[in-house]
């Protein structure tokens, strides 16, 4: 077998791929509208996940601590949820929804987060708010489960579990888009709008792409609303595009409430958009449109400049959340290249049962590496000690040392890319995205040939 | 000319603003540089030798020096005074800074006994 | 009335005593903020945990050691290539984190065996490096690793790496703050006094409190070096492990960050009676008064005044070129801890700034004090500040720019302030001569951006006269100059070049010989 799935051989971690699940949680809570999550731990768990969403964006995202500290450790930190919900009602007059979002801490100690939260419903809800409306949400996400990733799909099924509600059927499909970038869902929701489907997209973050006005103060904020996420019951199909960051959502809707689901693809590249609008089609019966085909068609003739002239056989690593590591490998072949080595940062035991991955094993013809709980040492030991050489990384910001350090082009992709201007505002999926990140990827190879001065001559005469 | 405690107003003023020695963390640290600095200012300013042959002594010489050169620069008045006179300033100095640091101090941890 | 009551803190009122307008005539028994006390539940405060004070402020930019958390990985992620404490060991403590990967099943059954794997492995994944740091988590704090004695075994097993650990989980204090506090009784009780230096110099000292934020060490140590003074160790930016073991030989800790170390400075004066001198590096007149303060300290300071007056000279122009056109702009001082007063009062006598606030995230009331009496009345200074408050404040106080945070700056930025990073800089370093003119241009830059001048108009409402396709900062920062001033021939801007830490890694110094 040429490609084979193994698991890292280390104990620990050395340079991480993915940070911990709290993280996924609050990045899922800033794409609702009016929400404002309090994380149930030490301040550090919130401060340093606001840094980083906001290294990731340029912009900042509001999310409040329960400041758990000494005594709370020892005795107990409920009162720090209870103070905490207090005064984040009295201070922001329009927030509704506040997910109490753990972290290993209040695990360790027990805390009981569902407990808190029926207990202020019943007393401080009941009185001091009474007639506003205010959705408290337990959200179980401790460090020492999984990582970001599953944090995310945790948080999207217990929003969705918390406000979905049977109610008329709204002809729409849900799309959970996974965790994606604001160009992304610009892209999906371009995709949806030629198709004349209409669509509960969880979650709305166009709008993390906010403007710099001339009065006011135009946050940042996500715009799905607590009636979007009501009305998910409601639809006639779910469609969760990332299988590790979205399932648990969809599965919930179809056990509940009998909407069907389909997971995935990741629509990364030509034949997995392709998919997407086959099983789009297939949802809601409407046909492909000539303006898709076009889009297609264009994205094609794109990559047609590039596959077999400068992209084919290019070694190529990449890292970062599953299905996207998943969907650019899938591209990536699909565009002659060769990827050398896929890492997946966390230790998710459904990976090893992933048919995308069979598949890879199955198919793919030369030597590749899949490693499980992996970290960025996998990569760069297997640089510097093993012999590994790589044409083109593909990978978050954290990773740029590698790059650096070895001289070996990279385009950033994923979350957190913070070291390159504007990306979260281009996409990865659908067509555009196909012809993005291809040419991405070539512009990339070609300012690498001129650095190092290696047949730069050829793209005199391209 | 302007009376004592105008010129204590001046000199206090100078040290809040520019100096850090006046700031550790504890009344009794406090009391101590103050004690240490502002006398060996007052010694310089009166012309007289400081011992510096203790290494806590000479990290407050330096302090005192940097003190009183700019006293000089700054205050022509202190050239006019007598060594008896700039003593008796530099103590009611003293005093008052142990009042603003320490004893009129709203700085709860002056008096944490942990160091 | 001294104490502020900010509008969107009135449901709060415990955090009226923690926000003080300095009045005129007052001093600082008349009011001072609360501070260092445990936060507010759901304020949104700036604040961070305990372990970043000891793990990344301070444990981390020892240069050749690995860092490693004995925990779930977010913590090391978290604290990971954030700050930039470079180093002249090719930044390997920048590029190179270490966690331990605590899962479930370690909470219930204990972690100290995967933790002892752990420090096996990343020895050898790095056999060039033989010293360590282990940091206590949050999680592992709770289930009770005993990490000391694991360390203790490997030390045994391995004789020839050293391993220091640090119990300062998240929880263990209001802020960063407590993990400063933790680390340095840490370093101090277990290390200092193993090793016993090479002595090259007459005149020893140890630098403490300073992280060489993109460089401001080097900068410091080329001072020194000038001097020929050895600094023995740099508590911790660009520092080395064992030489922080034998910070015990010094004759003198030359103090910076009290904040974060001043800990660490008093148990050495009462241990090894090492005298503490606080000094300030920002700044032409206080790090003038500083060097001159070392110097006179070893009886050497006509070594310091040459520097400061071949500095001095060199980029005075400079400065004053920033200065006429900084004159009166309106800054928000709002860093971690110990800038609002390393700040406060030069940014206003030297570039001219009108300090309208400071405040402090992590800081005690120690630093309000330093911070109040050096800032000019009419500041509004605040303790434990958050989001609603700092937004308040600014829309208050109308800034032309704020000193903060990388987040808290998207937040100006916002409502149109544009912000300088407070903790990391934009074109640093920001001490020595040199530095202190890189910050005032980029203060310049900031201010009299373009762009920034566009973000006002709204092109709905005004009239866009057609007065051309681009502005100049100079357009813009000169109009009211006088013809003087502009014309001058003894101001300039920058001339310095872009990277000014990377020649001084080549330098040599003159040998000074030692009195025999």
């Amino acid at each position: 077998m040429n490609c084979e799935l193994k698991t890292k051989d280390r104990t620990g971690v050395i340079n991480p791929i993915f940070t911990c699940q709290p993280a996924g949680a609050q990045f899922a809570s800033i794409g609702i509208r009016e929400c404002i999550g309090i994380v149930h731990g030490g301040q550090g768990c919130v401060m340093f996940v606001r840094l980083l969403i906001s290294q990731h964006f340029k912009e900042s995202f509001e999310i409040a601590s329960s400041s758990v500290h000494e005594d709370g450790a020892v005795f107990g930190a409920l009162d720090r949820v209870e103070q905490a919900v207090d005064v984040l009602l009295m201070r922001y007059p329009d927030v509704k929804v506040i997910p109490i979002i753990t972290t290993c801490s209040t695990e360790v100690i027990g805390d009981d987060v569902d407990g808190v939260v029926i207990k202020l419903r019943e007393e401080l809800l009941d009185t001091k708010y009474a007639g506003r409306e205010v959705h408290l949400i337990p959200i179980h996400c401790p460090s020492f489960v999984g990582s970001m990733i599953s944090g995310y799909d945790t948080a999207v099924r217990d929003f969705v579990r918390y406000f979905a509600e049977k109610g008329e059927p709204n002809g729409k499909i849900n799309l959970i888009t996974g965790w994606v970038n604001p160009g992304d869902v610009t892209a999906l929701k371009h995709l949806l709008s030629e198709m004349q489907i209409e669509a509960t997209v969880l979650f709305e973050i166009e709008s993390f792409d906010s403007p710099l006005m001339p009065e006011g103060n135009h946050v940042s904020h996500g715009n799905t609303t607590i009636a979007d996420l009501k009305d998910t019951a409601n639809a006639f199909g779910t469609i969760a595009l990332n299988r590790y960051e979205g399932t648990k959502a969809a599965k919930y809707l179809e056990k509940e409430f009998g909407i069907p689901s389909i997971i995935g693809p990741t629509p990364i590249g030509i034949r997995n958009t392709d998919t997407f609008l086959k099983n789009l089609g297939r949802m809601t019966g409407k046909p492909i449109p000539e303006s898709l085909l076009f889009e297609r068609g264009r994205a094609i003739d794109a990559l047609t400049d590039l596959t077999h002239m400068f992209l084919a056989d290019k070694k190529v690593a990449i890292y970062g959340n599953p299905d996207l590591v998943i969907g650019l490998a899938e591209f990536c072949l699909d565009l002659e290249m060769k990827p050398q080595l896929l890492l997946l940062g966390d230790d998710n035991t459904a990976y090893a049962e992933d048919p995308r991955i069979r598949a890879l094993q199955e198919n793919v013809d030369y030597d590749m590496e899949i490693v499980m709980n992996a970290d960025l040492w996998d990569l760069e030991n297997r640089i510097i000690n093993e012999g590994l050489e790589l044409d083109l990384i593909l990978g978050h910001s954290k990773g740029r040392f590698v790059a650096i350090d070895h001289n070996i082009p990279m385009v950033r992709v994923g979350f957190p890319t913070y070291d390159r201007a504007g990306l979260y505002r281009y996409p990865v999926v659908g067509y555009a995205g196909a012809t993005w990140l291809a040419e991405q990827m070539a512009n990339t190879l070609f300012a690498d040939m001129e650095h190092k001065k290696s047949r730069e001559w050829i793209l005199n005469m391209w | 000319m302007a009376d004592i405690n105008e010129k204590i107003a001046q000199l206090e003023n100078f040290i809040m603003k520019k100096c850090l020695w006046q700031f550790h963390s504890r009344a009794w640290d406090r009391k101590n540089q103050n004690e240490n600095i502002l006398r060996m200012t007052a010694e310089l300013l009166c012309g007289e030798s400081v011992n510096t042959d203790d290494p806590a002594d000479r990290c407050y010489w330096v302090d005192a020096v940097y003190l009183a050169d700019s006293y000089r620069e700054r205050f022509d008045w202190l050239a006019s005074m007598g060594k008896d006179e700039i003593r008796e300033l530099f103590m009611a100095l003293r005093e008052r800074l142990d009042y603003v640091l320490v004893d009129g101090s709203l700085n709860e941890e002056l008096t944490d006994p942990r160091y | 009335m001294p104490y502020h009551e900010f509008e969107c803190s009135k449901c709060i009122p415990e955090r009226k005593k923690h926000a003080v307008t300095k009045g005129p005539g007052e001093d600082l028994t008349h009011a001072l903020p609360l501070g260092y006390l445990n936060t507010i539940p759901g304020t949104i405060s700036e604040r961070g945990c305990a372990y970043c004070g000891a793990k990344h402020v301070i444990g981390t930019p020892m240069k050749d050691v690995i860092h490693i958390s004995h925990g779930p990985t977010g913590c090391t992620y978290d604290t990971w290539q954030t700050k930039r404490y470079i180093s002249d060991n090719d930044n390997f403590q920048l590029k190179r984190t270490f966690a331990t990967d605590v899962k479930e099943k370690h909470i219930v059954f204990g972690a100290e065996k995967v933790l002892k794997q752990n420090i096996i492995e990343a020895f050898k994944a790095f056999p060039d490096i033989k010293r360590m740091t282990i940091y206590q988590t949050c999680a592992t704090a709770l289930i009770g690793d005993d990490i000391d004695a694991i360390a203790d075994e490997v030390m045994e097993e391995m004789p020839d790496v050293d391993i220091f650990v640090c119990n300062s989980p998240g929880f263990a204090g209001p802020s960063q703050s407590g993990g400063h506090h933790k680390i340095n009784i840490a370093w101090i009780n277990k290390k200092v006094g193993n090793v016993e230096p090479k002595i090259t110099s007459d005149y020893v000292i140890n630098y403490v409190g300073e992280y060489n934020i993109q460089g401001d060490q080097e900068i410091m140590l080329d001072f020194f070096r000038r001097m020929g003074i050895q600094v023995l160790s740099t508590f911790t930016g660009n520092g080395s492990y064992d030489d922080l073991r034998a910070m015990h030989r010094a004759h003198l800790n030359v103090l910076e960050c009290a904040r974060s170390a001043e800990y660490i400075c008093n148990e050495l004066r009462t241990r090894y009676g090492i005298p503490r001198l606080d000094i300030d590096g920002f700044g032409f007149e206080p790090l003038s008064a500083s060097l001159l303060k070392v110097g006179r300290f070893f009886g050497i300071e006509e070594r310091a005044q040459k520097i400061i007056d071949e500095e001095t000279a060199r980029w005075k122009p400079e400065l004053e070129w920033y200065r006429e056109r900084l004159m009166g702009k309106k800054v928000c001082l709002w860093p971690g801890g110990s800038k609002l007063w390393h700040w406060a009062h030069v940014i206003h006598d030297e570039m001219g700034l009108d300090v309208v606030s400071v405040y402090t995230k992590f800081g005690h009331q120690g630093d309000m004090e330093k911070g109040i009496a050096r800032c000019e009345v009419g500041a509004l200074a605040i303790d434990d500040p958050n989001e609603l408050e700092g937004l308040e404040a600014m829309y208050k106080l109308k800034p032309d720019i704020i000193f903060t945070g990388k987040r808290p700056g998207e937040v100006a930025k916002k409502i149109r302030v544009p912000y300088l990073n407070a903790h990391a800089y934009h074109n640093g370093p920001y001490k020595g001569y040199e530095g202190w003119v890189r910050f005032a241009r980029d203060i310049y830059n900031a201010i009299y951006s373009p762009i920034h001048q566009l973000s006002f108009l709204d092109i709905s409402k005004e009239d866009i006269t057609d007065d051309g396709g681009f502005r100049t900062q100079r357009m813009l920062s000169d109009i009211s100059l006088s013809e003087e001033v502009r014309k001058s021939n003894y101001m300039r801007e920058y001339t310095g070049k872009l990277d000014i830490i990377t020649p001084l890694r080549e330098k040599s110094y003159p040998e000074f010989n030692k009195k025999p």
